[in-house]
């Protein structure tokens, strides 16, 4: 069903329980300890495994011997690549082809990367599982190590893969067929420019560090049947991934999902170690818990990509852009998990936020022995923005422009062609700068008519001893949903009982962003009851509808719709039942606040009542099914910072974030606004401290732990002023509400990079950016 | 609470029959258990008494998610021995509420101002403030942010957790008394 067609999609329409903060009904649970995580869980006659990793990052196994490890009291398996089923398969369990690379076994005879697993262990306590990691011996013949993409794409290089039989062959260490955009005429564009800005632009490797580290609990009953609670983003997905690889029909995998600590998009991949410990618990015929240590986090988890853009665009005096040109290469790692998606996203991403008809992008995603690279909020376009976003800022100092009033007049606008094919809706984008501009004080000077580079950006704080201070501007735009690369279906299923209460079934994961409440909202909105009467149910894919798992920022954009497609056919049949005990036709009646009422009149029935069971009638069960595959809606924001700049130190201190979003209809402001102060800390992280250090001739991780690895701490973050705008809403999702899990995390890197360069004059054009790169660069200048 | 079930085996190897015991409050009820002396407090809270409200996010003392207060102060208990709990007061998240079920301020202003996303963080969190707001009942912004620079949080931004704790400690001011 198209939502357009769907009544009572109002874009306008005043609600009354969505739009407002009410109670988040996840938040009870976590305050006070019950709400269950994974590692939680303890089952009678419970084993522990623990995976031994790799300590090289490219090598054949020439032996590996278990058997002091076996003879160890108290371990009860071990399984090396000689016991496992060797069945290639997704990295990720997501929909295939378009977005992820068969390219894995659960355990293989290569080592690709410093950390991968060889072997796992199970035993009665993780101590003794511990020690029988060290007494497993492997030998390894070592094969050369490529840990840059310009090694792994030299003539000569080794091939990390290429013999697996049902591997796609492709030309040295690609991870997948180079993505190619073209529109217009580049060299036309390039020749009518007054001025080309290039650059090359290059970015790290921030790591998503969400609290709980990657936890599964297998078990096995008498039947043949498994059951796995993990810590998973979509766990319909894991079921579909653990049934194909372990040879099982989906029935006899059920999956549980309750709480879990962050994943921020890596927890939608599988890491070997949830096969290994279904596999251990099969042969050990017990439970076995596998959870990974804080290092494993950083050794076996999913970083962002790595990636090197030459970015080179063409502009008229006047601002107008003629022409764009880019070369972008994903440092993938050692397996291709989302590479293909994360390429093919992060690429066509620049054909659109600044207008420009005359685009040739190329996208390579490139096979290295480093960790592997997944999916992490943002999904190729962080990367692809910070480049474009600064870009923008550098044409518009040699074009005597404001960098407001630049990226105002190229803004993406209503019908504009977005990167996934659709018009664009609304003018959401032109909207945040010109919000964000009234906020913090940045003049309006029209384009070319202020003097000297048209700093028109909020009065500078002038220096205070070595502190130098500036404004910043960074724009982006992130689609709600993964479409066109795949098409994604959530689905709800809602129940409502006797006694007029309501439950909603659903697939979409509780991934901590106070999603189930808005789904609630939504179907109470929908129904007319009150918010406290539905009760949500998720988490057990034995139970609940398919859904395809919590991504690309489409929870309550598409979670949300079929919940509301499921209320209104409850509600239907909620009113055929009522117009009958009314003598009204269904047609004349409304529902609002648990009250049926014939429209103008004082006809009135409470829910409760309607839903009563009649003399000698049995109860009643009103069951709604809400199916819903999108395609694709747009959200905005412009982010407005001020840093300090410390030029004895280097230190940069970001002092205020204006954030402006625009997000089509805000469902829980207060969810909404947590979503956007939560992603300008890991983007301030990822901008200014936050890189999973490799080390470049051995591949060995160098930080994997949280007080190497530098994220944001409370006393490091500035305030962050939300602004969230409601001026462009997509007919595609309830009453109109978009995505903003994703979108908060691209636009502050590079508003924090312009700063930098307004408060002290000098370009960075890379993340992160240190102290030590902030002083030497000083000292160039 | 799930009961802890041991393999046989476990402690007859490794000399790890070695157990000994602890006598302590936890939440102001006393509890006796035996513990093999490399357990952490952590473990033996989750695993050994069965609250698992406190949580493992490092289990080296960096991320602070394992805060637990013990005779008041707040200690990550996954650098602390259960053994060293033997005679001291431990407080856990699982403690906070009432007798009743009342919830403490703390955890009612992390709820009012959306203070928690994942939840992971948050118990940590909440015994982080607790021993703050004992200490300074009516702290600054800053020194909320200090006090709160060995929890880390990924998901929230800190904004609505430092909210949350300055409201806790405006409440507690307009009635005239600290918080519990």
């Amino acid at each position: 069903m198209s939502a357009a067609a769907l009544p009572g999609n109002g874009l306008d329409a005043a609600l009354g329980i969505v739009g407002t903060s009410v109670r988040r009904s996840d938040l009870a649970e976590k305050v006070s300890g019950s709400a269950r995580y994974t590692a939680d869980i303890r089952l009678p006659g419970m084993l522990f495994a623990r995976v031994k990793r790799s300590t090289v990052a490219h090598a054949v196994i020439r032996r590996i011997d278990t058997s002091r490890a076996l003879a160890l009291p108290g371990v009860k398996a071990v399984l090396t690549h000689a016991d496992v089923p060797r069945v290639l398969h997704y990295g990720s369990p997501m929909p295939r082809a378009a977005s992820c690379t068969k390219d894995q076994y659960i355990l293989d005879r290569k080592v690709r990367y410093w950390g991968e697993a060889v072997a796992a262990v199970a035993a009665v306590s993780e101590e003794v599982a511990e020690e029988a990691l060290a007494l497993i011996e492997v030998e390894y013949d070592e094969l050369p190590v490529l840990i840059t993409t310009e090694a792994a794409e030299a003539p000569d290089a080794a091939q990390i893969h290429g013999n697996e039989p049902d591997r796609e062959a492709l030309p040295g260490n690609l991870v997948a067929p180079p993505v190619r955009v073209a529109r217009g005429d580049v060299e036309r564009g390039f020749a009518e420019a007054d001025l080309i800005v290039e650059g090359l632009y290059e970015g790290g490797r921030p790591t998503p560090a969400y609290m709980e580290p990657n936890a599964s609990l297998c078990h096995w009953d008498e039947h043949g049947r498994l059951t796995v609670h993990i810590s998973t983003q979509t766990a319909f997905m894991v079921r579909g991934a653990m049934a194909e690889v372990l040879g099982l029909p989906l029935n006899q995998v059920r999956v549980l999902a309750d709480h879990f600590g962050g994943g921020f998009g890596a927890k939608q991949d599988l890491f070997q170690s949830e096969f290994l410990c279904a596999l251990l618990a099969k042969r050990t015929r017990r439970p076995v818990m596998m959870e990974w240590t804080r290092k494993e986090t950083f050794l076996g988890g999913r970083s962002r990509h790595p990636v090197k853009i030459w970015l080179k665009q063409g502009f008229k005096r006047d601002g107008t852009i003629t022409a764009r040109q880019a070369r972008l290469v994903y440092n993938s790692g050692a397996y291709g998990s989302h590479g293909p998606g994360v390429t093919a996203v992060g690429t066509s991403s620049l054909t659109s936020l600044y207008r420009c008809d005359n685009v040739l992008l190329e996208g390579r995603c490139v096979y290295t022995n480093a960790p592997i690279a997944g999916a992490y909020r943002g999904y190729g376009v962080v990367q692809a923005y910070y480049a474009l976003d600064i870009q923008l800022d550098e044409a518009a100092l040699k074009l005597g422009l404001d960098p407001a009033a630049l990226k105002l007049k190229n803004a993406v606008r209503e019908g504009d062609i977005a990167p996934s094919g659709h018009p664009i809706v609304g003018h959401g984008l032109e909207d945040c700068i010109r919000r964000g501009m009234q906020e913090v004080g940045w003049a309006s000077t029209p384009l070319g008519s202020s003097p000297d580079r048209s700093r028109a950006a909020p009065p500078k704080r002038p220096p205070q001893g070595a502190l130098r201070f500036g404004w910043g501007l960074g724009c982006e735009m992130h689609g709600s949903s993964a479409y066109p690369g795949i098409k994604e279906q959530g689905n709800a299923l809602v129940k409502m009982h006797e006694d007029g209460t309501a439950t909603l079934f659903t697939g979409t994961a509780a991934l901590g962003t106070g999603a189930h409440t808005a789904l609630a909202q939504i179907v109470a909105e929908e129904l007319g009851v009150a918010f406290e009467s539905i009760h949500v149910v998720h988490g057990d894919t034995d139970i609940v509808p398919w859904d395809i798992g919590a991504f690309a920022s489409h929870t309550t954009y598409m979670g949300g719709m079929a919940a509301k497609l499921a209320a209104a056919e409850v509600k239907r049949q909620l009113l055929e039942r009522a117009a009958g005990l009314l003598e009204a036709a269904a047609t004349d009646l409304e529902v609002r606040a648990g009250v049926v009422r014939v429209a103008g009149t004082d006809r009135i029935l409470s829910v409760r009542d309607v839903m009563a069971p009649g003399r000698g009638i049995p109860s009643p069960h009103l069951v709604g099914h809400g199916s819903y595959s999108p395609t694709k809606s747009y959200s905005f924001a412009a982010h407005f910072v001020e840093v300090q700049v410390d030029v004895e130190t280097g230190q940069v201190q970001v002092l205020q974030v204006v954030p402006v979003h625009e997000v089509g209809r805000v469902v829980h402001p207060v969810a909404a606004q947590g979503q956007v102060e939560g992603g300008v800390q890991q983007g301030i992280g990822h901008t200014l401290s936050e890189n999973h250090e490799i080390d470049p001739v051995t591949g060995r991780t160098l930080n994997a732990s949280f007080v190497d690895y530098k994220m944001p701490l409370a006393m490091d973050m500035p305030p962050v002023r939300t602004i969230l705008l409601e001026t462009a809403p997509d007919p595609g999702g309830p009453w109109g509400a978009k995505g903003i899990g994703e979108d908060p995390i691209i636009a502050i890197g590079p508003a924090i990079a312009n700063a930098i360069f307004d408060a002290v004059g000098v370009r960075f054009r890379h993340y992160p950016i240190t102290p030590e790169q902030v002083l030497q660069r000083l000292r160039e200048v | 609470m799930s009961a802890v079930t041991r393999d046989p085996t476990d402690n007859a190897i490794f000399g790890r029959d070695d157990t000994r015991a602890v006598r302590c409050t936890v939440n102001g009820e006393p509890v006796a258990f035996t513990v093999a002396p490399y357990r952490t407090l952590l473990d033996a809270l989750r695993h050994e008494i069965g609250l698992t409200g406190t949580k493992k996010g490092c289990d080296v003392g960096d991320c602070g998610a394992c805060t637990v207060l013990v005779d008041g102060a707040p200690v990550n208990a996954c650098l602390m021995l259960a053994l060293e709990a033997d005679g001291r007061a431990i407080e856990t998240v699982e403690g906070l509420a009432g007798a009743e079920g009342e919830l403490h301020p703390l955890q009612r202003q992390f709820m009012r101002c959306g203070a928690a996303q994942c939840g992971f963080c948050t118990p940590g969190m909440l015994m982080m403030a607790k021993a703050l707001l004992a200490e300074k009942p009516a702290p600054s912004e800053t020194e909320i942010r200090f006090a709160l620079a060995g929890n880390i949080c990924r998901c929230t931004g800190y904004t609505k957790i430092v909210e949350a704790v300055a409201e806790t400690a405006k409440e507690a001011a307009q009635e005239g008394q600290a918080p519990r």
